[in-house]
């Protein structure tokens, strides 16, 4: 199971490695920079996206806007993993095709179930070694 | 917060609306100056649509400059210069705009533009009224920048305290469950404490910042000035005379 992680915070991103590989049982690739998200998108047919809202070169909504126009990658599930919590916001990022928000900060021993409860009902789930 | 907003338009339009009506004219008009230090309209009430053609208006010298020295000022369009030449008006018999700075505790907010008035009218308006509705735009000038700045300021804070909140949750998380090995005694006994502590941190953004966040940003904006001028100054003309 491949996950893109878009986090541009060093410190975020061990703990997400360490949460998504060890319990989620995932492989997963970072990006700090907003730009190459649809890139890597497409190269790496990833089977979830973990979007931050504030990345340089390109906010998480304009991505997500952009994942979900293109062909390519629409079909993955994005969810937001974001401080940014204002509820307009919130609304805004479901409404451009985002699956599901998380706001940080998160635990991480639930964030694995919290995840799985967005997007099991679209088939996918982490945890498994499938 | 959203209502917030929706009210000071309104009340700030309300009190143009009075202003207008009280002063028996036909135009009430407060230029506000943006952060580009520019002269734009921020609210109306009247019916001079063809008027606002331009965004902002220019600071030349003359009666704004004037009016912008602190003192009302009343000035006939005959001399059509500047911002004159935008408050043209058909009616011969009334000529007469009147200038009223809009200052703050500190600054200049803007201008409080009413008129035409015939040059008598002009003459017979008490100073004072003119001083308290350019008081009150001040006051409602005031109360909005308070709300732009709340509405970029706490998002941001609420943003900068979750973002490093979360590497040390996450990894205060991790290994008090166990990633790392089990933690016990006096050491899991601490690690309980700063991990709570995270907890009381996070619901104390949750309500002094987040539940309290605005819902949107100013619309005091160029498109929001282009809105002003090219709608709201459009009212019905006055029913005909039999």
């Amino acid at each position: 199971m491949r996950v893109l992680v878009a986090e541009d915070d060093p410190d975020i991103q061990v703990i997400l490695r360490m949460v998504l590989t060890r319990m989620g049982k995932c492989e997963v690739t970072f990006t700090d920079q907003g730009d190459q998200v649809v890139p890597m998108a497409k190269s790496g047919s990833p089977m979830l996206i973990l979007l931050d809202m504030m990345l340089p070169q390109m906010s998480g909504m304009e991505i997500c806007q952009a994942l979900k126009n293109d062909p390519a990658t629409q079909s993955i599930p994005v969810i937001f993993l974001t401080a940014r919590t204002q509820p307009t916001e919130m609304q805004e990022g479901l409404r451009l095709g985002a699956v599901g928000y998380l706001a940080k900060p998160f635990d991480p021993m639930t964030l694995i179930a919290q995840i799985n409860d967005i997007v099991s009902p679209l088939g996918v789930t982490l945890g498994t070694s499938a | 917060m959203k209502n917030l907003t929706i009210g000071f338009e309104q009340i700030l339009h309300s009190t143009l609306s009075m202003a207008r009506n009280s002063l028996k004219t036909d135009l009430c008009v407060f230029l506000q100056f943006d952060d580009g230090e520019r002269l734009c309209v921020r609210a109306a009430d009247g019916k001079k649509a063809h008027l606002w053609k331009g965004k902002a208006f220019p600071l030349e010298s003359g009666p704004v400059a004037e009016c912008l020295e602190n003192k009302v000022v009343r000035v006939s369009k005959k001399s059509k210069t500047g911002l004159l030449a935008l408050l043209e008006s058909k009616s011969a018999a009334k000529s007469t705009f009147i200038l009223v700075p809009v200052s703050g505790q500190s600054r200049t907010l803007g201008i409080l533009v009413c008129g035409p008035f015939s040059a008598a009218t002009a003459k017979s308006i008490p100073e004072d009224q003119l001083r308290n509705t350019g008081a009150l735009c001040a006051v409602l000038t005031a109360h909005w920048r308070l709300y732009e700045w709340l509405s970029s300021f706490t998002p941001q804070v609420n943003h900068e305290l979750r973002t490093p909140l979360t590497a040390v949750q996450g990894s205060l998380g991790m290994v008090l469950g166990g990633m790392y090995g089990q933690v016990g005694g006096e050491m899991r006994e601490m690690l309980e404490m700063a991990q709570k502590g995270c907890e009381r941190t996070v619901l104390a953004i949750e309500e002094y910042l987040t539940k309290q966040l605005p819902n949107k940003k100013s619309e005091f904006s160029e498109q929001q000035s282009d809105k002003i001028n090219a709608k709201d100054l459009r009212v019905p003309p006055p029913p005909k005379k039999p």
